[in-house]
């Protein structure tokens, strides 16, 4: 029928009429098309943040039954416990934060601890370590999912182009950060060693090397944490790491401090060394040396080091093996096993090159142990 | 597979277009033929929408597998032993086990996974 409509002038009327009124309802309406787009995408990447943190929630409370309590216990204390907060120290007035921080830590570890012995109460030590680090991540992807739930929902009453633009626009970022979590739980239920554990690997390893074993290692030197002595071409090194296989990064800066005190400052050198975060386009495993703590804590610890250092004049040295938060967080890359000896012979070389025989060295692996034995 | 898909997809998008365009011009070369113009639009807009539609985000692969790596505590001994991960494996682990070789203990070595390459990399 339409077919037959005679063509004519009225026709063209009616479809140049038909494109102006769609120029005009874009330039009128093409902001909030493109925020309903935007919502959509959000909306996309919350569903997956969701899915990420109702699976981890149920490998958390999988994870805890196996350690002695019913299912129904285990989920309703799981969350309760997923939004446990610590409250940052005011900074407004500087003096003595790091302590007031180091004494909020202590008391969120202790905590955590009871929480964890209460929930699993048939876990060893070193499981315990392990279940602390499996209900972090289900607390992280909990935190992730909450906070972009949140502006979603304002950015979609209150149709805030601001809102609604930042969180689209760095939503890419958080599902990776989120999906590098989600991936490492797996390793942290079942004690696999993590990319982060390079450090402490690392030490355990050159210390083995010059006849160290697991009884040789001094226990709690400082909280978590000990160390092997060994002779190291005519030197002494105090080669540190937190007490594994259990998943603890354990107190090592205030190690270092004590270590120090006990020698009556009479250390020649401090080595650090970590895992590092990689930049895009660096090689994973990349081994890469510099000045400074090597350590990653909230402020306390590298503190410690740091002020401990300059006391006694002691120069600090950090050797760090790049990776990516997926590998740094998940399961050991074989890149980064395969680095192992060349961070070794770094540290000799160091050792070797910058102290003299019958030095004292400290050597700290930084890092969290869990699946690494002494 | 869905390699394949994508470039088919494109393919039939760059026909789509091509089509589009040529009912699009003769529709405007025609005085009032206004239906061939709207189906010529309509063709090509499809078209060009298969052509830059990006690929769907990959699926779920599901993760390595972690092996554990075993070596004989005698030196001079090359026995080497990579087996899946079990549950209660951890670096430097005395195993129960003798070597098969020599008859001295065994230790876990190492325990990793080897993750498949990134798709981007930089020049270097
Ligand atoms: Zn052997």
């Amino acid at each position: 029928m339409l077919m037959q409509i005679p063509e004519g002038t009225e026709l063209n009327q009616i479809i140049n009429l038909a494109f102006f009124v769609f120029i005009v309802l874009m330039s009128l309406y093409g902001q909030r098309i493109q925020m309903w787009q935007w919502l959509k995408q959000i909306e996309g990447g919350l569903a997956e943040l969701k899915r990420m943190r109702e699976e981890s929630r149920s490998t958390s409370i999988e994870t805890f039954e196996r350690y002695g309590r019913p299912h129904e216990e285990v989920e309703s204390d799981i969350d309760r416990w997923l939004d446990f907060f610590t409250i940052m120290p005011v900074d407004l007035d500087p003096a003595g934060v790091l302590q007031r921080l180091e004494h909020l830590l202590n008391e969120r570890r202790d905590r955590f601890g009871e929480f964890i012995a209460e929930l699993a109460p048939d876990a060893q030590e070193a499981e315990r370590q392990n279940l602390e680090n499996v209900l972090e991540v289900t607390q992280v992807l909990d935190l992730i999912y909450r906070i972009v739930r949140h502006f979603y929902i304002l950015g979609k009453r209150t149709g805030s182009t601001l809102i609604i633009m930042q969180v689209h626009m760095q939503m890419p970022e958080l599902l990776r950060i989120a999906k590098a979590y989600y991936d490492a739980q797996e390793a942290f239920a079942d004690g696999k060693p993590i990319g982060d554990g390079v450090g402490p690997l690392v030490v355990t390893r050159l210390a083995h090397e010059y006849g160290a074993t697991a009884e040789s290692y001094v226990h709690d030197v400082a909280r978590e944490v000990g160390y092997y002595e060994v002779k190291v071409e005519g030197r002494i090194v105090y080669a540190l790491r937190a007490t594994g296989p259990g998943g603890t990064v354990g107190k090592p800066g205030f190690a270092v401090k004590r270590i120090i005190e006990d020698n009556n400052g009479k250390i020649a050198r401090i080595i650090t060394v970590d895992a590092a975060l990689k930049l895009e386009g660096e090689d994973l495993g990349r081994i890469s040396e510099g000045i400074g703590a090597a350590i990653g804590d909230p402020g306390p610890e590298k503190h410690a080091i740091e002020e401990t250092a300059t006391q006694h004049n002691v120069p600090l040295e950090a050797i760090v093996v790049k990776q990516d938060e997926a590998a740094a967080i998940g399961v050991m890359d074989k890149k980064v096993v395969d680095v192992i000896p060349e961070v070794i012979e770094r540290i000799k070389a160091a050792i070797r090159k910058r102290t003299e025989p019958g030095d004292r060295v400290i050597l700290a692996g930084i890092g969290n142990t869990i699946g690494i034995g002494l | 597979m869905v390699y394949m898909m994508g470039i088919a997809s494109k393919f039939v998008g760059l026909l789509l277009s091509g089509a589009g365009a040529v009912i699009l011009t003769y529709g405007m070369s025609k005085e009032g033929d206004w239906m061939l113009y709207v189906v010529g639009l309509f063709v090509m807009s499809l078209g060009l929408s298969l052509l830059t539609a990006r690929r769907q985000p990959t699926e779920i692969h599901p993760p390595p597998p972690t092996v554990t790596e075993i070596h004989c505590d005698n030196s001079e001994c090359d026995f080497r032993e990579i087996r899946d991960f079990q549950r209660g494996d951890y670096v430097l682990k005395k195993l129960p086990a003798k070597c098969p070789r020599c008859g001295r203990p065994l230790t876990i070595h190492a325990i990793y996974v080897t993750r498949e390459q990134a798709p981007s990399t930089a020049a270097s």
